[in-house]
């Protein structure tokens, strides 16, 4: 299969047009990262004030991973997507054996065990594996011819099987869920056959409601995930949250109560809100135009990612490109969907905005890479 | 490459999931934003209510009964300390009020977090001072001014004023009522608790989602209540109070007296003797019976058999009642009603009585949710449970409460003299002047909090209750003036029995075929002897017995029946009542007298302007009906509605029951000319600078059309009752009145409680109503002393106080003496 993208010969390419970053996209993530440290320093501010700490400190360490995800998106833009295909077995064998290390290591953080301990900073490994798993499963289809075979299909499901299971047990089910979530979309894009995809629909969803049923996860995660269909009851500690975030939210009105002038903020009445909620801070502050610009930034960012990916010049640039879109557009959505109550509270941050290291580095390098197939669109193929 | 369109299905899919969060945004943040606002705001404040001080109450004559101090209260602020502070302060806290600190522990960290509670509620000024100087031993604490309700005089018109307490449940129910607030719970202060409540100050505060106050947001002062001025004069009250008082106890010590009479050598022959008689006459009665019986069926004359009915044996040791010094005593060797006995296990307790006797508590055992107890009486060991009787055959001694380490005993003496309970109204208008019943209490002890003995002690002798509305009480004697009024106004006398024995035997009259012809006018004289025989509805007889018996009051017409209290005259008016129940008169003659006593406002509530008021009852025929049919116990279960329980209306007696206010506003309703006025103890409302805000204005519940010569009549002879110096049953209690005696009219009555039976002798109700001035009524005075004997013997000298008073001032006042010991 031919595409029209690669009319012209690459050799004239090369040498007539320098390496154009994708400026909407580049934009639309510097907005993005900025408006998310002003939210975390208005979230953070109120509550380090109020037990007699600088109220910058929070604002301060993130900014720090910030600019540390700046430049790896930075060094990630300049990969060459081909080059790396080649090294997509031994980044997948590493984040595996991340992922294994937080099995019997890692540090217990209240129930949940996601992270490793280097001293002064904390790692959470899944956050790059999501990133290994997505190069992985490129690799694997686009030396697959469409439509798919079962037994690629099957190979996709080993390499995200391994994985998920880590993680499932770690336990983290919203990360679980991303996997399947992307592996879904990318096998869509990458030809498998409307069978295929149904019969791993239907998979999912009955390994989902396998779980629950056989008391595979604990029950704090089970009311987790079902607290947000009933809230009125809200003895729940987790149904607390997601009340106060709805009321921060909609107590926001049209146009918000202005900046630093939200009351649920300043008062501290929505819990982790700089990192989970921090969309709470959003709505809140900046009504729903604000919120509806954040949630526009993100569209355009998505439609950037599948603009990028239909003018991909090779079909792993594509699928990678692809499944990053899927990535950051499940993340949005669910995180998005927590704070206002139409989805469960899954732990899922906010691309760009939460407060948090890892996560915010490895949606960069994530952004970088598909960012790479922009600036080379129009390179040569070479050994695809 | 691979499907570009399918890129598109997932660019659409991206939208879609968009689009979906920004309609959910659009419903919060457009559509249902202002009840997030409104969320958001009240989790964002803390709302602290400062009382209102209640509002006085104010006699007639300007004297503060009721006010408000203010008084200094320690709180603490659990918005304002850690979680980790509370023993400490705890300590500090328990040290300075000599408290213990775990209770104090308790009640703080029981309370929500961001609470105030409050530890202690009338602390001295000396006391705030060091807490206000110490504050860094007591972070969090602070003293804030916290109305106390007052009683200025005590127990000065307790029952009309009431108390105040915590809410209950149905108190909850009202909107402007929270838990920790202060409500009327009787009397005045109850039925007026919303005038004299007043709005709450409100302190609003700015708090974070630790409850934690930052700032204050809003502040409103307390508005205090409107004042209540009574109708109530306070001097007159005071010696309503103190002559209830020494009418108690002058029927204590009356009742000593019988008592040691009772116990003398002399007395102890005479009963056994009167008990012989009384049993060998039953016997020949029941042996005639029995020979009737055979002589009618032989034929043989009746005259030719002399009855013999052997030797006739009594229980000498019941006779006796030997009940009398077991009963309890108080220091001054006077009957009490009650004694409240506790004992520790394996302790002993002491029973007062002119034998003394010795209670121990051996022992306690569980038995389900009860415990059985071991005492042992004198050496006589018992198995008693809650609410058992110790001696079941003499009912004296009873268990109140057992636990495993405490006996509670109630010493009984259910015919010492209980209560006094007085009234006062205006007949001209229904206000109430004075009211009150002995024994009372001081409405400040349920402000400090009672104690747990003093709550005993004053609930087992229902001080708390208002009896002048809320007991009821055979009118007995004093209920005569309604077929009194009956007989005037209906032209409808007894009888003519002709002037007889001793005894008039209507069953008789019958076997003779006299022409029965009733007496003509309320002139013509009637034979009032001592015993009245009558037939029942099933042909047996009944036998009542006047109060006279065995002597007699000789003849009689309506206004001497009424001044000496001939209970024959109304039994032959009631029975003439029933014998003429079903003639062509076209009235209901079976409830005529009900339906007179009902239009002077007997057997309905007044509708006082105090709570809990009773309404007494006025049996009809109708309900003696439905009382047998339902088996309530309260009348005989069968053989109908009879004669003699028309016979027992008539006199105050059988199921009639009045309130002591009904008594007087009944009597007022009379002697007005027959408007029945709803009697009022508040005649205005006030706010706090004076200013009249509502009146209570007089109110008529209804007229009856009486003869201006019924009124004038009954005037006379109620005149007569107080100063005919022959036959006046009360005039004995007002023989040493002073000036102005003759214008003072009353009746008395006794009222039969207690039945004799082999423990004790019968005991009962002293009543006494006065009017006064007879020319032209301002005052109508009800007194009944419960248990007390006769009511001119011991009711009326109290009311000869009460009117002293009020026609001839303080000075005038003689002392307490009993009357003659008349019905």
């Amino acid at each position: 299969m031919v595409s029209h993208l690669r009319q012209r010969p690459s050799s004239v390419r090369m040498i007539d047009e320098p390496l154009k970053p994708d400026l909407v996209l580049v934009l639309t993530y510097l907005v993005i990262s900025a408006i998310g440290l002003l939210m975390v320093y208005s979230a953070t501010a109120p509550r380090l004030e109020a037990r007699g700490l600088d109220p910058a400190a929070e604002l301060r360490s993130q900014a720090i991973w910030v600019v540390l995800g700046f430049i790896v998106f930075a060094v990630a833009s300049t990969i060459n997507l081909v080059e790396l295909k080649g090294f997509t077995g031994p980044i997948y064998i590493g984040a595996v054996f991340l992922l294994v290390l937080v099995f019997p290591l890692g540090e217990s953080d209240g129930i949940a065990q996601r992270w490793i301990d280097l001293g002064r900073i904390q790692f959470q490994p899944s956050e790059f594996a999501k990133i290994a798993v997505i190069l992985m499963i490129a690799s694997v289809l686009s030396a697959a011819s469409t439509p798919l075979k079962w037994h690629v299909v099957a190979r996709v499901i080993a390499v995200v099987g391994v994985p998920i299971a880590l993680i499932f047990f770690q336990p983290d089910l919203g990360t679980s869920l991303v996997f399947a979530f992307v592996t879904l979309a990318m096998l869509f894009v990458g030809g498998a056959t409307m069978r295929q995809l149904g019969f791993l629909f239907v998979a999912t969803v009955i390994a989902t409601v396998g779980v629950f049923q056989l008391d595979v996860i604990e029950d704090y995660q089970v009311t987790r995930l079902t607290a947000f269909l009933d809230a009125e009851s809200q003895s729940l500690d987790v149904v607390y949250n997601q009340v106060q975030s709805e009321i921060a939210i909609g107590s926001g009105g049209l146009f918000g109560k202005g900046l630093f002038e939200g009351t649920q903020t300043n008062l501290q009445f929505v819990p982790v809100q700089s990192s989970d909620f921090i969309f709470t801070a959003v709505g809140e502050q900046f009504g729903f135009i604000g919120s509806v610009i954040v949630i526009g930034l993100f569209g355009l960012m998505l439609f950037r990612l599948l603009m990028i990916a239909s003018r991909a010049r090779s079909r792993f640039a594509f699928l990678v490109t692809s499944g990053i879109a899927a990535m950051i557009g499940f993340h949005v959505f669910v995180n998005i969907g927590m704070t206002i109550r139409i989805m469960p509270v899954t732990g899922l941050p906010l691309p760009f905005m939460s407060a948090g290291g890892t996560v915010f580095v490895a949606l960069s390098a994530a952004l970088g890479l598909a960012h790479s197939a922009w600036i080379r669109r129009n390179s040569p193929v070479g050994s695809d | 490459m691979t499907n570009p369109s399918r890129l598109g299905v997932v660019g659409v899919f991206f939208a879609v999931l968009l689009s979906v969060l920004g309609l959910r945004l659009w419903s919060m943040q457009v559509t249902n934003a202002n009840a997030y606002e409104e969320r958001a705001a009240n989790q964002q404040v803390k709302v602290v209510n400062t009382p209102a001080p209640r509002g006085d109450i104010i006699s007639a004559d300007g004297v503060k009964l009721a006010g408000t101090r203010s008084a200094l209260a320690i709180v603490v602020d659990l918005a304002l300390i850690d979680e980790d502070d509370i023993p400490a302060l705890a300590e500090n806290l328990a040290a300075f009020l000599d408290e213990s600190a775990s209770d104090i522990v308790e009640q703080l960290s029981g309370s929500n977090r961001g609470a105030q509670v409050r530890i202690a509620t009338d602390i001295s000024s000396s006391q705030a001072t060091f807490i206000l100087e110490h504050r860094d031993d007591f972070p969090g604490v602070a003293v804030i001014p916290q109305p106390v309700r007052t009683y200025p005089l005590g127990d000065l018109a307790a029952h009309v004023l009431g108390y105040i307490g915590r809410p209950n449940e149905e108190d909850l129910l009202r909107d402007d009522v929270k838990p920790n607030d202060f409500v009327g719970r009787a009397g005045v202060e109850r039925s007026y608790d919303v005038v004299l409540q007043g709005a709450e100050g409100i302190i609003q505060y700015q708090v974070d989602a630790r409850r934690k106050v930052l700032s204050l947001s809003a502040e409103a002062p307390p508005t205090s209540g409107n004042s209540l001025v009574l109708t109530i004069d306070s001097k007159l009250q005071a010696q309503l109070q103190d002559s209830l008082r020494d009418g108690l106890i002058q029927a204590r010590s009356l009742e000593m007296k019988e008592r040691d009479v009772e116990l003398s050598e002399t007395t102890r022959t005479q009963r056994i003797e009167d008990a012989l008689v009384e049993a060998r006459a039953e016997a020949l009665e029941i042996l005639a019976e029995e020979l009737e019986e055979q002589t009618s069926d032989l034929g043989v004359d009746d005259n030719d058999v002399e009855p013999d009915v052997g030797p006739v044996t009594v229980d000498v040791a019941k006779v006796l009642g030997p009940l009398s010094p077991l009963l309890p005593i108080d220091s001054n060797g006077v009957c009490v009603p009650v004694q409240r006995v506790s004992i520790p296990i394996e302790g002993t307790g002491i029973l007062s009585g002119v034998q003394q006797r010795v209670v121990r508590f051996e022992s306690v055992r569980a038995e389900g949710d009860d415990f059985v107890a071991t005492i042992s009486l004198s050496g006589e060991r018992s198995n008693v449970k809650r609410n058992g009787w110790v001696d079941e055959a003499r009912e004296v001694l009873q268990v109140l409460h057992v636990s495993e380490d405490e006996i509670i005993l109630l010493h009984k003496d259910r015919w010492c003299p209980v209560r006094a309970t007085g009234v006062v109204i205006d007949p001209n208008d229904g206000s109430v002047l004075a009211m009150s019943s002995f024994p009372t209490y001081d409405p400040t002890v349920f402000v400090d909090g009672l104690s747990d003995d003093q709550w005993a002690t004053l609930s087992t002798v229902s001080a708390f209750q208002n009896f002048a509305v809320q007991g009821q009480y055979a009118p007995a004697s004093t209920f005569k003036v309604v077929p009194y009024v009956l007989a005037l106004e209906e032209s409808y006398y007894p009888i003519d029995r002709g002037s007889g024995d001793k005894v008039i035997d209507v069953a008789e009259d019958d076997s003779e075929e006299v022409q029965q012809l009733p007496l003509l006018s309320d002139t013509d004289g009637y034979f009032c002897g001592g015993e009245f025989r009558f037939p029942l509805n099933d042909g047996t007889f009944q036998t009542k017995r006047d109060w006279k018996w065995p002597g007699s009051l000789g003849v009689l017409d309506l206004h001497g029946a009424l001044e000496a209290s001939c209970d024959l005259y109304f039994w032959d008016l009631a029975l003439r009542l029933w014998h003429e129940r079903f003639d062509d008169s076209g009235i209901d003659k079976e409830n005529l007298l009900q339906s007179w006593a009902r239009s002077f406002g007997f057997g309905t509530s007044t509708g006082i302007d105090l709570p809990f008021e009773r309404s007494g009852l006025i049996p009809d025929s109708t309900w003696f009906k439905d009382e047998q049919r339902k088996g309530t116990g309260r009348v005989r279960p069968d053989g109908g509605w009879v004669g003699g329980d028309l016979m027992d209306i008539a006199v105050g007696q059988g199921a009639v029951l009045v309130t002591p206010l009904q008594l007087a506003n009944g009597f007022a309703a009379m002697v007005n000319g027959g408007t029945v006025w709803k009697p009022r103890v508040v005649s205005q409302v006030i706010d706090s600078e004076g200013n009249v805000v509502e009146t209570n204005p007089r109110a008529i519940v209804s007229r009856v059309n009486l003869d201006e010569r019924t009124v004038r009549l009954l005037l006379q002879d109620l005149q007569q009752v107080v100063n005919n110096q022959k036959r006046g049953t009360a005039r004995g209690a007002f023989k040493n009145f002073g000036p102005n005696v003759e214008l003072v009219g009353g009746k008395t009555g006794t009222g039969e409680i207690i039945k004799n039976d082999e423990r004790f002798r019968q005991v009962d109700d002293a009543l006494f109503v006065g009017v006064a001035p007879i020319n032209r009524p301002k005052w109508v005075v009800s007194v009944i002393i419960e248990r007390g004997g006769f009511g001119g013997e011991v009711a009326a000298p109290v009311a000869r106080q009460v009117l002293q008073f009020l026609l001839n001032g303080p000075e005038s006042v003689t002392v307490l003496a009993p009357g003659l010991a008349a019905d």
